[in-house]
C-alpha cells in the first residue's frame, strides 16, 4: 500500500469545525466540560478526547484583524519522535507512513509526550493511557477517507497518495503566491498531514517553525541505549577473558608475605 | 560457609542486610528496567502479565531502592566514598594488580580505589536514577525540558551502574575466591584479609578490635583498662 497525505489547506478553511465533529462522531469521544477562553476555539486545546481541533487566531491585518485557522492533530512524522519513544510497541507506523496507536499495548508511560516535536499526545488519568489521532485508520483500512477529509464541505482537506498531494499542495502555493508555502514534507522524514499555510509558520501560534525529534530522544535512543548494551556486553566479555587470562586472584595463604601478624 | 576457627569478621549484620537489601532492589530494577529499555527484552514482562505491571513493578522497588541506597551512603561513605592520596593513585596507577602482574600492589584499607569507584557511583548515579524515576513517574505538572531530558539520564544511568555491578559481582565471587563469605557470614579467611584488606587487619589488630571466629572478642574494654 502507498504512502497517504491528509492536506490541510488554511486557504479553504472557514472553521466550521464539520471536521472537529466528525472525528468526535467516528472515534467516538464525547465532549468534556470546557470553558469560554475569549476564542471560538473550543475546547482551548488537544485533549484526550479530542484528537483535533481548530485554532482560531487573530492577527493583525490593515487596520483591523483577520483570522488565521489552523487544523491541529497528530501530524503523522515519518520519523516520529513518539515510536521512537514508545516502549511497547503501542505507536507504530502504518503501511500508509501514518502513526496509530494500539491502546491495549499502552502503559501509560507518557514518554510520547516529551518525544512529540508537536506536543499532540494526551494523557489521561482515567483510562492510563495515551490518546491521539490515528489518521482514522479503522477507515483507512477499508478503502476510506479520515473522518475530518470526509466531512469538510469546502475541500479544504484532501486525501490522496503522498506524492499527489504534495503537488497539489505546491500547485495551490504557487497560485497563492505571497509567504504562502506547505508546512510538512521537509521536516522529521516528511509528515503524512501537510499543510498550505497563506502566513509564515512563524506567525501561527504553537507552531514550530522548523520541528525535529527533540534532541533528549536522540541522546537516548540513539546515543545512551547503544552505549549501554556496548558497555553491558563489554564487561561480560571482559569478565570472561580476565578470567581466563590473567585468572582469579590468589587470596589463599600460600604465599603471603605478612604472616600472621599475631 | 560456616566460618571457621581463626576467620576474620569483616562485616557486620547491618552491613550485611543493607547490601543485600540494596543489591535485590537494584537487581530487580535492572531486570524490569531492560524489559521496558528494548523491545527485544519485552518479554521480560510475560510473567507477570504484561509490560504494564512491570512497570509498577519497576516503580514501586524503586521506592524500596531509596531507603537502601540512603542507608548504604550513610554506612559506607566515610570508608568508601572518600579517596586517600597518595596511596590510592598509586593502586591505580597499577591497577591493583588486577589486570597485570604486579609484584607488590599497594596494599589497601578496607576499601581500595575501586571498591571506591563503585560506590560513588551508586552513590551518584543511584541519586540520578531516583531523582529521574520519580520525575518520570510523576511528569505532568514539571516543564517540559526538564522532563524530556530525564528519560536519556536514566538511561545513561543504567550505561554507568550496570558495568560497575558486573565487575562487582564477578570480582565478589570467582574473580577473588573466598570473597563472597564476607557478604553472607561476615567472616573471612585471615589470607583474604592479608591480600584484600591489609592495612584495614593490622589497623584492627593494633587496636584491638578484630573479631576472630572462636576467640575471645580481643574488644576495646580489654585494650583501654
Amino acid at each position: 500500500m502507498s504512502e497517504k497525505i491528509k492536506l490541510y489547506d488554511a486557504t479553504k478553511c472557514t472553521a466550521c469545525r464539520g471536521c472537529q465533529l466528525a472525528c468526535k462522531q467516528w472515534n467516538q469521544l464525547p465532549a468534556k466540560q470546557t470553558y469560554n477562553s475569549g476564542s471560538y476555539q473550543n475546547p482551548p486545546d488537544l485533549q484526550s478526547n479530542t484528537w483535533m481541533l481548530i485554532r482560531f487566531q487573530e492577527v493583525a491585518a490593515g487596520n483591523g484583524v483577520k483570522w488565521l485557522y489552523r487544523k491541529e492533530a497528530c501530524m503523522h512524522c515519518t520519523h516520529a519522535g513518539c515510536v521512537k519513544a514508545c516502549p511497547s510497541g503501542a505507536l507504530h507506523h502504518t503501511e500508509y507512513g501514518t502513526v496509530s496507536m494500539d491502546k491495549e499495548k499502552c502503559i501509560g508511560c507518557k514518554e510520547c509526550i516529551y518525544a512529540c516535536p508537536f506536543n499532540v499526545p494526551r494523557y489521561d488519568a482515567k483510562t492510563d493511557k495515551i490518546s491521539k489521532c490515528d489518521m482514522c485508520f479503522s477507515r483507512l483500512d477499508n478503502g476510506l477517507e479520515p473522518a475530518c477529509v470526509k466531512a469538510c464541505p469546502t475541500a479544504a482537506l484532501k486525501f490522496g497518495d503522498k506524492e499527489d498531494m504534495i503537488k497539489v499542495a505546491e500547485k495551490r502555493v504557487k497560485a497563492l503566491g505571497g509567504d504562502a508555502a506547505v508546512y510538512g514534507p521537509g521536516f522529521v522524514g516528511g509528515t503524512h498531514m501537510i499543510y498550505v499555510l497563506p502566513e509564515k509558520a512563524g506567525v501561527y501560534t504553537d507552531l514550530p517553525v522548523s520541528p525535529r525529534v527533540p534532541f533528549s530522544v536522540i541522546a537516548w535512543k540513539d546515543l545512551f541505549k547503544p552505549l549501554g548494551l556496548l558497555a553491558a556486553s563489554g564487561v561480560l566479555a571482559g569478565a570472561f577473558l580476565h578470567y581466563i587470562i590473567h585468572g582469579p586472584k590468589d587470596t589463599s595463604g600460600g604465599n603471603a608475605h605478612h604472616g600472621g601478624g599475631e | 560457609m560456616i566460618p571457621k576457627k581463626g576467620m576474620i569478621k569483616v562485616s557486620d549484620v547491618w552491613e550485611r542486610i543493607i547490601h543485600w537489601w540494596l543489591a535485590a532492589t537494584c537487581l530487580l530494577l535492572i531486570v524490569t528496567g531492560l524489559g521496558m529499555m528494548f523491545h527485544s527484552f519485552n518479554f521480560l514482562a510475560a510473567p507477570v502479565g504484561g509490560l504494564k505491571n512491570l512497570k509498577l513493578i519497576h516503580n514501586f522497588t524503586g521506592l524500596l531502592f531509596i531507603p537502601a541506597l540512603f542507608f548504604a551512603v550513610l554506612t559506607w561513605w566515610k570508608e568508601a566514598g572518600i579517596f586517600k592520596f597518595p596511596e590510592d593513585l598509586e593502586w591505580v596507577k597499577v591497577a591493583g594488580g588486577y589486570l597485570w602482574h604486579v609484584d607488590n600492589p599497594p596494599e589497601t584499607g578496607r576499601y581500595n580505589p575501586g571498591q571506591k569507584a563503585f560506590f560513588l557511583a551508586v552513590a551518584g548515579f543511584g541519586g540520578l536514577m531516583v531523582i529521574s524515576g520519580l520525575i518520570m513517574w510523576f511528569p505532568l505538572s514539571l516543564p517540559r525540558i526538564l522532563v524530556a531530558w530525564m528519560y536519556p539520564l536514566h538511561a545513561m544511568g543504567l550505561l554507568v551502574i550496570f558495568p560497575f555491578f558486573f565487575i562487582h559481582l564477578y570480582l565478589g565471587t570467582i574473580g577473588v575466591p573466598g570473597s563472597a563469605p564476607a557478604i553472607f557470614t561476615g567472616y573471612v579467611t585471615r589470607s583474604w584479609c592479608e591480600k584484600q584488606c591489609p592495612k584495614w587487619l593490622k589497623e584492627k589488630e593494633k587496636e584491638g578490635t578484630l573479631e576472630v571466629f572462636g576467640e575471645e572478642k580481643k574488644a576495646a574494654h580489654g585494650g583501654h583498662h
